[in-house]
């Protein structure tokens, strides 16, 4: 270690080295001092605090979807999008604004959510259906359902307590979600690293076979995911209802893809069996700095669009050929 | 129906695999009419050989000759075109397809440039018709290939081999999924077949099969064609000797006395199922009792039966308990152990790292949260003991080597101590320094009181290192051999299903 050479390829190599989440933290950083030098005034603390802010919530819905694309096998979970509507159409119909109707709503909210994803969870282990397939339709179902029940008539309103406790300054300027999420953030990774489930999701992740013979119960393991997963996304259509105050039919439907790639961009494995929930945490910080800076730019939408797609391909690409290099 | 004439020769064949030789020295040669049998203990090259003949493999050296001259197959479709096809056991049918478009890929019957649908179902009816009456009638060339049993789809293995009009027909252990009505018409086919002028090189562990069906065998042995004889004026006693003559036999560590009065760890009765039939046993504690015979038949089976990770019916003791695992976690509960025969496909988390491979079964006992120190300490003695040569506990298993990799799925168990070892083929693909270890580490385990039952597909471990050893055969224990009773001799004839 006496000579260090600095050339270009050693540093990529070195970036490489990186752990993903890590790198992608550092991409949230630089995109933003990059926005406050391309767009004065992008860059000050309380911009900062809206990205989190609205970074939070989406990290939220991708909770379930970290812990469903860990699973392997293809796992992947499309209904989270109609779940979060339906958490919020819930606790904002349940609720009807009355703050102390908040517990009953949440707890209505965890249940029909934990029942959704349960369902899941026993077509995709007990009837082998592609998670895709099965929670695509699943989508429809909730969807449809919501249809059905409500005929287009959202009658309720938003309890206020709600908004203090999460989209308002709660402690100093921090709103409450912020810290909510990193709750979250800590709970989640005792949960991956620190407990027997989350060893075993990684298990099966990687080879069921290996898990099975190594006393792992797949199927259980795999059901217990797709309910936490229906549950956490009920979950976020509560927290969601703290920003919108109000609901419609199609709530949670923008956020389903954002889910995803904020999982994938955090450097978990599509393929299952590798990553991190503080992964996902710095892809939704990504996600969401590079969605306010192209606003702040004033870009039009469809240019927004372009660029955004671009930007997670090239991401995307640089992790698929980090693994490469890997095995 | 005649086929033209065709006379096969390899000479010197060699096949290497990196450093590996599959096959040093080959030789085989068959004519029009001819059933050649290709016999040969595990390993000894057989299949190797079969495979240079279809095009499967490229030989490094050696000479191929069909008909006298110099040929060289690059792909099984060139061997194909040179009028030889070959029906594997592995199947290669496209499960989502039809019977009738499976037999006829790649060959389907064209009519102005267009899949001719009513040609191929005649033609697909003409060939089934053959088996009519020893597969079930509703076989249809429309049936699709995913919903048949495993003998129906062997059968269509062999009409499909058989679509492309040969000259020459490989039947590699075709008749291992067959019943024995199959069988005989199987057999009777052969015989019209070579009537008709085909030459048939025939691979099977069954020596009975053998004396039914060849005009001559050749034998293989350490990848080397060591004799050819004529069925007629061969016996199985000479076949077998020409099998092994020359391999030397083991001197073998004496049993220990303690092991007269130790209890019986493991009792298994009649365990029937998933192609074992009606296998028995019994282990006492601080003894390894081996397992031979060709491989699969029916060995790793019965060792995911006892592990809980396959259903049979039978009965099944541990230390005088009934033994009804369900799933491997009850197994593991009382103290059984399972090393998997597929080390990257069932015994390993390729991309995790060592620790999490080492834990996987224990997490549990680690507590909520999980007491990380703990685990890490545990880990690293155990790889400390098997001397497992890494870069630290955290680097994944895809970075180690062969030894080192399977280190690690035998470190996940011994972690948890288990009062009954169940071994898959062990050393397959380990280097000699990892084996040694290992043959010592079977020792020290011995010695500590752990019964043993070891599977391997190497019948110098069996004759070097168990006292007693069981040979499979068609999902049934064929032979117990013991003392002097266990010597390659009778381990290579029993594994052919050889009578006495």
């Amino acid at each position: 270690m006496t000579a260090k050479t600095y050339t270009p390829a050693a540093a990529t190599v070195r970036l490489r080295r990186l752990p993903p989440p890590l790198i992608a933290l550092i991409l949230a950083g630089v995109l933003f001092l990059v926005g406050g030098l391309a767009a004065p005034g992008f860059a000050n603390p309380n911009q900062a605090i809206n990205i989190a802010r609205l970074a939070a919530f989406l990290g939220i819905i991708s909770i379930g979807q970290t812990l469903v694309i860990i699973s392997g096998n293809e796992g992947i979970d499309l209904s989270a999008g109609a779940l979060v509507t339906l958490g919020a159409i819930l606790t904002f119909r349940i609720s009807g604004g009355q703050n102390e109707m908040i517990p009953v709503a949440l707890a209505a909210v965890l249940l029909t959510g934990a029942a959704v994803g349960l369902i899941n969870g026993l077509a995709i282990a007990f009837l082998k259906m592609p998670p895709l397939v099965m929670t695509l339709g699943m989508a429809g179902v909730v969807t449809g359902l919501i249809y059905l029940v409500t005929r287009g008539e959202l009658i309720g309103d938003d309890p206020p307590l709600l908004g203090q406790l999460f989209s308002e300054q709660l402690i100093g300027p921090v709103p409450g979600v912020i810290i909510l999420w990193l709750l979250i953030g800590v709970v989640m990774w005792v949960v991956l690293e620190r407990t027997t489930y989350g060893k075993h999701l990684f298990a099966i992740g990687v080879n069921r076979t290996t898990a099975r013979l190594s006393g792992v119960r797949v199927t259980r393991t795999l059901v217990i995911t797709y309910t936490l997963a229906g549950a956490l996304a009920a979950f976020a259509g509560f927290v969601l209802l703290a920003f919108t105050k109000t609901v419609f039919l199609n709530l949670g439907d923008p956020y389903l893809f954002p889910s995803i790639i904020a999982v994938v961009v955090g450097g978990t494995l599509l393929s299952g069996g590798k990553g991190s929930y503080w992964g996902t945490m710095a892809g939704a910080l990504v996600l969401q700095v590079l969605t306010s800076l192209l606003r702040a730019l004033g870009i039009e939408p469809a240019g927004q669009m372009v660029i955004y797609g671009v930007i997670l391909l090239l991401i995307i690409t640089f992790y698929g050929r980090q693994r490469s290099l890997r095995q | 129906m005649k086929i033209a004439p065709i006379e096969l020769t390899v000479q010197r064949a060699v096949k290497r695999y990196g450093g590996v030789v599959a096959l040093s020295n080959g030789n085989l040669d068959v004519r029009s009419g001819e059933v050649l049998a290709l016999l040969g203990a595990n390993g000894s090259g057989k299949s190797t050989l079969a495979k240079i003949i279809t095009g499967v493999v490229a030989p490094n050296e050696g000479d191929l000759r069909v008909d006298g001259q110099a040929v060289r197959f690059s792909s099984p479709h060139a061997a194909r075109k040179a009028g030889i096809s070959a029906v594997y056991q592995e199947l290669s049918l496209v499960p989502d397809l039809t019977v009738a478009e499976n037999i006829w890929l790649t060959h389907e019957p064209l009519r102005a440039g267009t899949l001719d649908r009513r040609e191929m179902q005649r033609r697909t009816a003409d060939l089934l018709a053959l088996f009519s009456g020893a597969m079930r009638d509703s076989l249809s060339p429309e049936t699709s290939i995913h919903t048949l049993p495993p003998d129906e789809k062997q059968i269509v293995e062999i009409l499909k081999a058989l679509s492309f009009g040969p000259r020459l027909m490989i039947l590699d252990e075709a008749t291992a999924s067959l019943d024995s009505r199959q069988v005989d018409r199987l057999f009777n086919l052969v015989g019209q077949w070579k009537r008709d002028g085909m030459a048939i090189v025939f691979v099977s562990h069954r020596m009975e099969e053998i004396f039914r069906l060849a005009d001559k065998a050749t034998v293989l042995r350490n990848g080397e064609s060591v004799g050819t004889r004529a069925i007629a004026e061969t016996t199985e006693r000479e076949l077998v000797g020409l099998m092994i003559e020359g391999m030397h036999e083991f001197e073998r560590r004496p049993p220990s006395a303690a092991l007269a009065s130790a209890p019986v760890r493991l009792k298994v009765e009649h365990v029937t199922g998933h192609g074992l039939h009606e296998v028995s046993l019994e282990l006492c504690d601080g003894e390894l009792l081996g397992i031979g015979g060709l491989q699969g038949q029916g060995q790793s089976e019965l060792l995911l039966a006892l592990f809980g990770a396959l259903r049979v019916s039978g009965h099944v003791t541990i230390s005088g308990e009934e033994a009804r695992f369900k799933h491997p976690k009850d197994a593991m509960q009382k103290g059984v152990a399972l090393v998997p025969g597929d080390r990257a496909s069932e015994g390993l988390l390729m991309i995790r790292s060592i620790l999490e491979n080492l834990q996987l079964p224990s997490w549990r006992e680690y507590g909520v949260p999980i007491r990380m120190k703990k685990a890490e300490r545990d880990g690293a003695q155990v790889a400390e003991e098997l001397r497992m040569v890494m870069a630290s506990l955290d680097a994944p298993v895809n970075s180690l080597s062969g030894g080192n990799a399977q280190k690690v799925v035998l470190g996940k168990w011994l972690l948890r101590s288990p009062h009954l070892l169940l071994l898959n083929d062990p050393t397959k693909g380990v280097d000699v320094g990892a084996k040694s270890e290992f043959y010592e580490l079977l020792n020290q385990l011995r010695d500590r009181g752990t019964a043993i039952l070891f599977y391997s597909s190497d019948d110098d471990e069996l004759l070097g290192l168990c006292d007693r050893v069981l040979v499979m055969h068609d999902g049934a224990v064929r032979a117990e051999l013991a003392g002097d009773g266990l010597n390659r001799t009778a381990l290579v004839a029993a594994s052919m299903g050889a009578a006495g």
